[in-house]
């Protein structure tokens, strides 16, 4: 703001009988704002055009509202629940999604094209024109700003009130810790404390609670089927996806196992040419049986699933970052950013029912790479 | 002893020598034919005609690379004794074999040989060595009554390889899975039993014909178009194509928009 003053301030008796044009031509003034274009869109009033353009404003937001309704119906009344290719209904269903986005969304843009174009045919579009100095501030006013907030220090007496000042240092430094501390401290805190057992991430659900128990591998099928896995139920070439099974499980249980990272292994029966080819690992040896070669599914990288695998090259891939496993070479890497092997789980058959079972939990952590880690 | 005395007795020895050798043969025959089990290799059950048909097709088409007694021939053609018949309809019915040529992988294309000659030489194939077969239903029978759960099962055993809705992906050295769009029922039946290439096989243990089924239910309900009610499938590939076209759609409209309000009235 100018420092000169205004001469002719109108009095308040003067304030009291401006019209409010007046009032407005003033209050630009005191602001140094000159309105040099200010033009009324329609000066001819009740032309047809100004009715045109009304009605095209009104044709927006009464299709808002429209669309708006049927989007409300559609959402309400349009059948949403899953009908497959081919059946009755699939027609109507497939248009379900499409239904409901188009309606909203036309809704959505409709108001807003309604609100834009009052805006252009209604709303004048003035030109106006501010007197701003050029710089920075003058001499006088940085001195007597400065001086200004000095005085208001000064006369807040803090400087000689030592004892606020330094309950004000606890307290704002308690607070500021508080603010700090805490969510850094939560980085630090111990990784294995949430896991099921103390080892952490060194075991995985397949270690024997007890001495002797037997752990089945067992298949997903959909459905609340118990399915475990016999030698004789795959081909040679095949590979299953097997989770840890406790005769003892429920329901629950084995839904938690399903969702646990650690507990997918894949079952891989290798043809008997290629098994003839096989090299293990030192203290691998009978972890095997027969064909039989049972490996974690989780990337030894950083933990994708590691399902892709060629019956024929014996390769396990990995989607993410393209990582190859070698099974016939106890899964060691042979192509990719991955250097460990993927863990081996030690199987065999159980005696007395003849399903696979694993005699064990992996020897070596499963996954990616972690602090404690040493291999 | 007189030399005709001496004669005599070597030709005795030569006979007696003669008849040992005969006996011990017969005997050895005779033990192994007798002890010795029967091989257990699939006997023909088609007719023999339908068979002969085959062999014929298969001198003519297949022999050069798989050799004159299936046993396969060295960096061409792998031994067909065995693979059954369901590898010889999946191989053949989507025009994979014949192949033109050795590629890193065998490409789906235009078939060779007509439903009746896959048949034949599937006969063959099967009466060599015996496989797996292919079931006795075929088409939309083979489309089972879940396809929720055939989805579960395919994203447990397929997706990794084919992706979540059948567009396929890529393999290690230039192989790949491919999309499963176009491809019949009796075809991925085929393949889960037989596991073309490099494909796992799933046994009818492993996955039961009613698993199966569901697959294919849920296949067919993702695949040939029918997974993309928005009109555009996008490539199928999940949110990062989707994303791009999304980004760059939004933006040129946004720039429209934006132009539309900032003009003259």
């Amino acid at each position: 703001m100018s420092t000169d003053k205004p001469a002719d301030l109108p009095s308040e008796e003067e304030l009291a009988q401006m019209s409010r044009d007046e009032l407005v031509k003033l209050g630009n003034k005191l602001d140094g704002v000159e309105l040099v274009e200010y033009p009324d869109p329609w000066p001819v009033k009740g032309t047809r055009a100004e009715k045109r353009a009304e009605r095209q404003v009104a044709f927006w937001f009464a299709l808002a509202g429209l669309s708006g309704l049927a989007f409300v119906a559609a959402f309400i009344w349009w059948p949403a629940q899953y009908v497959a290719p081919g059946k009755d209904g699939d027609f109507m269903y497939s248009l379900y999604t499409p239904v409901i986005g188009l309606t909203l969304g036309l809704s959505i843009t409709a108001v807003g094209v309604g609100i834009l174009n009052y805006t252009r045919k209604f709303i004048p579009h003035e030109v106006a024109v501010q007197q701003r100095h050029d710089g920075g501030s003058g001499e006088l006013d940085k001195a007597t700003i400065l001086a200004n907030l000095a005085d208001a220090g000064n006369r807040s007496s803090i400087a000689r009130r030592p004892m606020i000042k330094r309950s004000l240092a606890f307290g704002g430094g308690v607070l500021g810790l508080a603010l700090t501390a805490l969510p850094l401290g939560s980085l630090l805190r111990n990784p294995h404390a949430q896991s099921a057992n103390a080892a952490g991430l060194l075991h995985t659900p397949w270690q024997h609670k007890e001495e002797g128990e037997k752990v089945f591998l067992r298949r997903v099928t959909g459905n609340d089927e118990i399915s475990l896995v016999r030698p004789e139920d795959m081909d040679a070439g095949a590979m299953d996806t097997v989770f840890p099974y406790r005769e003892t499980d429920t329901h629950e249980e084995w839904e938690h196992i399903l969702r646990l990272g650690d507990t997918p292994v894949m079952l891989i029966r290798l043809r008997p040419q290629d098994a003839a080819k096989v090299v293990k690992h030192e203290g691998q040896e009978d972890f095997n049986y027969g064909d039989f070669y049972a490996y974690t599914k989780v990337c030894s990288h950083l933990g994708c699933p590691t399902s892709l695998y060629e019956q024929r090259t014996n390769r396990i891939l990995c989607p993410c970052h393209q990582s190859q496993f070698d099974a016939l070479q106890y899964a060691k890497p042979v192509f990719g950013p991955a250097t460990r092997k993927l863990a081996q789980l030690p199987i065999t058959v159980d005696p007395e029912t003849g399903y696979f079972i694993s005699t064990g939990d992996f020897i070596e952590p499963i996954g990616p790479a972690y602090w404690e880690r040493k291999s | 002893m007189t030399k005709k005395q001496r004669a005599r007795t070597k030709l005795r020895r030569r006979v007696a020598g003669l008849l040992a050798l005969g006996f011990a043969l017969i005997g050895v025959g005779a033990g192994y034919s007798v002890l010795v089990p029967e091989p257990q290799t699939a006997q023909a059950q088609d007719d023999p005609a339908i068979v002969r048909e085959g062999e014929k097709i298969y001198n003519n088409t297949c022999i050069s690379c798989h050799g004159a007694n299936l046993e396969g021939v060295k960096d061409r053609g792998p031994s067909l004794v065995g693979v059954g018949e369901a590898s010889v309809y999946f191989q053949t019915s989507t025009g994979r074999m014949p192949a033109m040529g050795q590629t890193s992988q065998m490409p789906r294309k235009p078939r060779v040989l007509t439903p009746a000659e896959v048949d034949a030489v599937a006969a063959f194939i099967q009466a060599n060595g015996g496989g797996v077969e292919m079931p006795s239903e075929h088409g939309a029978e083979l489309r089972g009554e879940d396809p929720a759960r055939g989805g579960e099962l395919f994203r447990f055993n397929c997706a990794s390889c084919h992706n979540f809705t059948g567009r396929g992906g890529a393999l290690s050295s230039g192989k790949e899975a491919p999309a499963l769009d176009g491809v019949t029922e009796d075809e991925i039946y085929a393949a889960m039993l037989s596991g073309p290439q490099n494909m796992p096989r799933f046994s009818e243990r492993q996955l039961s014909p009613e698993e199966k089924k569901d697959i294919i239910a849920y296949v067919k309900s993702v695949t040939d178009g029918n997974n993309n009610p928005g009109g555009s499938p996008i490539g199928g590939l999940g949110p990062q194509s989707e994303g791009f076209i999304a980004f760059v759609v939004g933006i040129v409209a946004l720039l429209g928009v934006t132009l539309w309000i900032g003009a003259k009235a």
